[in-house]
């Protein structure tokens, strides 16, 4: 660890702190809704260290309790961090120069908001170890404070009483993220068709419907684009 | 109400990999590789359709059937306006369930 690193990860911890804070309620309601779907504090902890992807540990906690097939729920996760794919590719130029450990440990990290914040200078930045520097230190806080708001959400659960909803908490943590993406028109287009074909479908075995509409939605969005908005512009 | 832990920490092993794997994929691959524009485009849709995918049942459906003036749909559309309007992390979470507590408890 060098110079270099060190006052590139200050720059990023500095970028990053605003934006870090909003992981502190999803940190808490993932540990909640860990909890209240059943996982003793040892499985959260694993739950969460091993997965380490809020959106994809709400989405596929209920389909843990209800028993869906194993398939089902790695297909669900899979299709929730496809996003993943885009950052991946996107970012992919900032580790230019550096070894594979450090690639496959940078990609464990790989989160949200480290990508919204770091990513621009991470590709014009000469120096390997400032970038690294850069990435490293705000994706370690960010890991840091999940684990440790994840842990505070999983005791806190039970001191919450039953009639209380928790699992709305993971609903509005879900539309939270939701929301955002909703201005952009085909976006707002593929979410409505993936909602509405969800409930339709909701009579499928497994949860399948819940892929279908995804299927949906996705097509949904891309036929809108494609057509309809390139005939107005 | 305990899941099979065996199998529990077995999925989370699954689970694991189907979210390192799209993350660390370009990142270890190196930049010279790069997805095709057209499927890059359509996965952007992605990460929309499957929240709404997900939570829709959730907030429309009461034991699997529509009711209109459902108490978690107006919890959801405050949710949502709330999210709309303002950055503060907090504030959806504490209306959403504050509504959600008022409307199901007159």
């Amino acid at each position: 660890m060098n110079n270099a690193f060190w006052t590139g990860g200050k720059e990023g911890f500095h970028a990053f702190l605003p934006v870090s804070i909003g992981l502190i309620p999803w940190a808490l309601v993932t540990g909640m809704t860990m909890t209240s779907n059943g996982l003793s504090f040892f499985q959260a902890l694993g739950m969460n260290t091993i997965v380490y992807a809020g959106t994809a540990q709400l989405a596929t906690l209920p389909l843990l309790k209800s028993g869906a097939p194993t398939w089902l729920i790695v297909l669900t996760a899979l299709v929730l961090n496809l996003r993943f794919l885009i950052f991946s590719a996107a970012i992919a130029p900032g580790f230019r120069g550096s070894n594979v450990l450090i690639r496959w440990f940078s990609g464990y990290l790989l989160g949200d908001g480290v990508f919204a914040t770091c990513t621009p200078k991470m590709l014009t930045e000469e120096k390997l170890s400032w970038r690294l520097g850069y990435y490293i230190v705000p994706s370690l806080w960010s890991w840091l404070l999940w684990q440790i708001f994840g842990c505070i959400g999983v005791l806190s659960a039970k001191s919450i009483p039953e009639t209380w909803s928790l699992d709305f908490m993971a609903t509005i943590a879900l539309i939270v993220l939701l929301i955002p993406m909703t201005k952009v028109k085909s976006m707002a287009v593929a979410a409505i068709m993936s909602g509405l074909a969800s409930i339709l479908l909701k009579e499928m075995p497994f949860k399948l419907g819940v892929i279908t509409a995804i299927g949906v939605g996705i097509l949904a969005g891309f036929l809108f684009e494609r057509f309809i908005e390139k005939e107005h512009a | 109400m305990a899941i099979d832990s065996s199998l529990l920490w077995w999925n989370f092993f699954l689970l694991g990999l189907a979210t390192i794997l799209p993350r660390s994929s370009f990142i270890v691959l190196g930049e010279k590789i790069s997805l095709p524009a057209s499927i890059k485009h359509a996965l952007r849709f992605a990460p929309a359709a499957s929240l709404a995918a997900i939570i829709s049942p959730d907030i429309f459906l009461i034991h699997g059937h529509f009711q209109i003036g459902n108490p978690k749909i107006i919890a959801a559309i405050c949710t949502a306006a709330i999210a709309l309007r303002l950055r503060n992390p907090w504030l959806p979470f504490l209306i959403g369930m504050g509504v959600l507590q008022t409307l199901s408890h007159l």
